[in-house]
């Protein structure tokens, strides 16, 4: 199954993508993980001004079958979160990459850098 | 150990359909959406391959007098044809397994049981049968069954002359019927709460039927839309609310226990006992509860925890069964439910959730 990778985001292997505006990185799950998950109904975000380490779980994303937490790629503070899904969860099904998550202020560039490339997470897709 | 597979294992395939584990069969758990396909059943049709499911056969003269010694329900009262639901105790009350029994002749009887089960099942019935004549026959292998469900179950089946005007199938009941040159059992049973039919059939026919559903507008639904459905009505789930720890009286199931009957396995356990448990219905405007967690009560204390818990599409809320502890039961009927760091008040219900529409 092919899965839409757009070219100008960088992923994780947990099925997050990331996208940088300046030192604001827009944070929301990936086309394969919205399709694995099947029918999204619940999202649980967390607050404005929440500090994040890289790799902490800052959500939930429910289908009718399962649980899932968010694990943040990259270490800052949230500085936005897009409320809209929680009434909508929806939407990450069907705009998976318009249906950001959290916006997260960072103070170094070196963890995005770091993220894996659109090319290096079809790959790691492919192997699943 | 590989995975078993059902007869129509490569038209789910052939369909795209999410794949899983279950009770050691390679099982479909959606093809669509569960979504969609819970919708179709509720509204329209849908068709589940529920083959990895048990076929015992009871045949004799006392196949009737056996099944009603086994079981907690009354078989030997119910009517010819029809079909009877009952969990299947051992002499301490504990429930070993949930089944239906179909009363097919005076005597012949179909017990159909859950996958998980089958071995436990039929080690503990084929010990049972001492001074009863009978012959037990387990057929699980032989049989492919379809679940064929929603309001438009009985026009399609009629259409594709799986039943007949003539057949007079009412709800709860069943038949052995002759259809294209073959012998199947037709029983007006399912586990969605919507009108429905299942049929068991020879593999062969099984994949003509599965086909002919589909052309006729059955939309295929995996175990995913079918576990939704039937926490909607709230039938129980072996495994979840009931298992070899608990009685029938904790789950509720008291009306399938008939203590008047003269002898029965379990029947001194549970005559006259009261249950440690209490099943609740409980659900969430925000929030999906869901198996493990726990029930509390106002003041935060844990009094139970969640059995089972979804989504319901139907409702677009988190609904729920759970077993909370009977000496700790709320007097202000009033719970909570915690997910991660909340505890959640929930809404208490004394009905289903969903009235499915079966006749």
């Amino acid at each position: 199954m092919s899965h839409n990778i757009p070219k100008e985001l960088k992923y994780t292997t947990d099925h997050e993508w990331a996208q940088k505006e300046g030192d604001i990185i827009s944070v929301g799950i990936t086309d394969f993980a919205q399709s694995s998950l099947g029918d999204i109904v619940f999202v649980e975000l967390p607050e404005v001004g929440d500090d994040l380490s890289k790799e902490d779980s800052f959500g939930v994303v429910e289908s009718i079958k399962s649980v899932s937490d968010l694990y943040s790629p990259l270490t800052g503070e949230i500085v936005e979160v897009n409320s809209e899904l929680v009434d909508s969860p929806e939407s990450c099904n069907e705009s998976p990459y318009g249906s950001w998550m959290i916006k997260i202020k960072v103070s170094s560039e070196d963890e995005y850098n770091a993220l894996m490339t659109p090319e290096a997470y079809q790959e790691h897709c492919e192997s699943l | 150990m590989s995975l078993l597979k059902t007869s129509l294992h490569q038209y789910h395939l052939e369909l795209g359909a999410k794949m899983a584990a279950f009770a050691g069969f390679d099982m479909p758990l959606q093809y669509s959406s569960v979504k969609e396909e819970s919708l179709a059943v509720r509204s329209s049709l849908g068709v589940f391959d529920v083959s990895h499911m048990g076929e015992f056969f009871v045949t004799g003269p006392d196949a009737i007098s056996f099944v009603d010694y086994i079981i907690t329900n009354d078989f030997a009262g119910a009517g010819m044809e029809k079909a009877v639901y009952s969990p299947l105790c051992r002499e301490n009350g504990t429930v070993i397994d949930d089944l239906i029994a179909y009363k097919l002749s005076n005597e012949k009887v179909l017990i159909c049981v859950n996958a998980s089960n089958i071995e436990k099942d039929w080690n503990w019935i084929s010990s049972k049968t001492e001074g009863f004549n009978i012959q037990l026959e387990n057929k699980s292998n032989d049989y492919s069954l379809l679940a064929v469900q929603g309001p438009k179950s009985e026009e399609v089946l009629k259409a594709i002359e799986v039943i007949s005007d003539s057949d007079e199938l009412v709800y709860y009941s069943a038949k052995e019927l002759t259809k294209m040159g073959e012998k199947i059992i037709v029983a007006r049973t399912g586990y969605t709460g919507e009108d429905g039919f299942e049929v068991f059939t020879s593999h062969k026919m099984a994949s003509t039927l599965w086909s002919k559903l589909l052309e006729n507008g059955a939309t295929p639904c995996g175990l995913a839309s079918r576990d939704v459905l039937r926490l909607e009505v709230c039938y129980p789930l072996y495994g979840h609310e009931l298992n070899d720890e608990l009685t029938p009286l904790d789950a509720s199931l008291k009306w399938t226990v008939k203590t008047a009957k003269e002898k029965f396995i379990g029947k001194e356990a549970l005559d006259g006992a009261t249950s440690s448990k209490r099943l609740v219905k409980l659900s969430l405007e925000k929030g999906i509860p869901r198996e493990g967690y726990n029930i509390l009560n106002m003041n935060d204390e844990v009094i139970g925890v969640i059995t089972s818990g979804t989504m319901s599409v139907e409702l677009s809320k988190g609904i729920s069964l759970g077993l909370v502890d009977r000496d700790k039961f709320p007097a202000d009927k009033k719970f909570k439910i915690n997910i991660r760091k909340n505890n959640i008040e929930a809404t208490y219900h004394t009905k289903a959730f969903v009235t499915g529409g079966h006749k």
